[in-house]
């Protein structure tokens, strides 16, 4: 019985640890395909995500810069990733699964707010991850 | 313990040290002894929640390298006197170190999004200082520091480089199980952002932006306190913060509460989502002076020797 733990404890540990190197790969890739212009500080965030799961983000997000929202994974069943914005008191703003399929977003709001992101899949099983880059407002800066 | 499990989960990405390691982490937790408690503190239940989902609440806070572009594009003034002082680098040790690191960081940050960036070049070589006691200082070197000045006169390059290199301290810290240190980096360059606004918003009471802010940290402080509230009873650093954060959390809850829920539009060619919420109205002098009053003695803490 302790051996047939143990095998079991090796196999989930080998899958969790397979699963998250995948998904850790897949960052760097997002990252260099659509950050483009805009600064990264550093910060992302990654799950695996089975069945109906979901993760979230929390964010601070300033008014007068324009954010690049780049959700990133691969799931078994190839469907999207996809994103719910929410205000920090949980009210649905957004679900960009009413939304055509794009590989980012680009944000901008009319005041600094925390957000929270829940990243889901319609469908599936896959890691999911969120890269958030920032610059200054395309408005803004035209004016300087 | 906490920590130990954290460092076991990041142990886990790599499946043959995992293997290796596997045994040797079951041995210690058979043989740990109990930790030590807190003498006569009743942790605050409401706030406690896993390590795991604390590492989201860690990222809520804006980082330096977001900050100082903020700051550029709300033309803020610069007020020296408001700055820690750079020369106490060399005094700081293990998790208050580490606090102070983010401090350094975020006036950094402030100094270079006024241009004034001779301070900034000290503030950049106090958190150069620190970063060497945590094995960052490859991160944050003497030739790292000069390309930084080189380029003084392009600001985006700058403020691309800096972002960089905020971002490789996290990642650095994260991967080298230094959670904690991480943890109170943040809650440095917090403090320090937050003193910056009082300071800023007791200028120039009318600058909306920096108004916005102060009001933004109703919701960020309660993520601090989870940030905290898992060890308050193992740790009497964690419980000291905890605490202060409590009193500051005390005053924001007089703010009342946002009209606007906040309405989103997009513009699917461009790939847009603008989010527009109602201006809301000015805080009143008195709960900014009274939060300035809750902060400062955080801040103390933090930059005390």
């Amino acid at each position: 019985m302790s051996r047939l733990l143990c095998i079991l404890f090796f196999l989930v540990g080998l899958r969790i640890s397979y699963a998250q190197t995948s998904c850790a790969k897949l960052i760097p890739l997002c990252k260099n395909s659509f950050l483009e212009d805009y600064n990264w500080d550093g910060r992302y965030w990654r799950a695996e995500l089975y069945g109906n799961e979901t993760t979230e983000v929390y964010y601070t997000f300033f008014k007068g810069l324009r954010y690049r929202l780049i959700p990133c994974g691969s799931s078994d069943e190839k469907s999207p990733l996809r994103m719910r914005l929410y205000n920090a008191n949980r009210t649905l703003l957004l679900d960009t699964g009413t939304q055509n399929p794009r590989p980012y977003w680009d944000l901008e709001l009319s005041s600094t707010q925390l957000l929270i992101i829940e990243l889901y899949y319609p469908s599936g099983n896959g890691c999911a991850a969120l890269i958030i880059g920032h610059k200054a407002s395309e408005a803004l800066a035209s004016q300087e | 313990m906490v920590f130990v499990a954290q460092r076991a989960k990041l142990l886990l990405r790599n499946v043959w040290v995992w293997i290796i390691s596997s045994g040797g982490l079951i041995l210690s937790a058979c043989s740990s002894e109990p930790q030590s408690q807190t003498k006569g503190y009743e942790p605050d239940t409401t706030y406690v929640v896993p390590w795991e989902e604390i590492e989201k609440y860690m990222r809520a806070a804006p980082s330096p390298a977001q900050v100082s572009l903020w700051l550029r594009q709300e033309k803020v003034p610069f007020y020296r006197e408001v700055l820690h002082d750079p020369t106490l680098a060399s005094r700081y040790r293990s998790l208050k170190g580490a606090a102070n690191l983010g401090i350094y960081l975020t006036d950094m940050a402030y100094a270079h999004a006024t241009n004034n960036y001779q301070v900034a070049y000290e503030y950049l070589t106090s958190a150069n200082r620190l970063a060497q006691l945590y094995g960052l200082s490859d991160l944050l070197s003497v030739e790292r520091i000069r390309e930084l000045d080189r380029l003084q006169d392009k600001p985006d390059s700058l403020q691309r480089l800096f972002s960089t290199y905020y971002a490789e301290i996290q990642e650095r810290l994260e991967s080298t199980g230094q959670q904690a240190l991480l943890r109170h980096m943040i809650l440095g360059g917090w403090v320090e952002s937050v003193h910056l606004s009082l300071h800023l918003q007791e200028k120039s009471p009318s600058k909306q932006g920096i108004t916005d802010l102060i009001r933004l940290q109703k919701s960020l402080v309660p993520l601090m306190k989870k940030m905290y509230a898992i060890d308050t009873t193992r740790n009497s650093e964690s419980q000291i913060i905890f605490t202060h954060l409590t009193n500051i959390e005390a005053v924001l809850r007089k703010i009342p509460e946002s009209t606007s829920r906040g309405a989103a539009s997009t513009d699917p060619e461009k790939g847009l989502i603008r989010l527009e919420f109602q201006k809301d109205s000015p805080l009143p002098p008195d709960l900014i002076r009274e939060l300035r009053e809750k902060v400062y003695p955080l801040r103390q803490y933090l930059i005390s020797v």
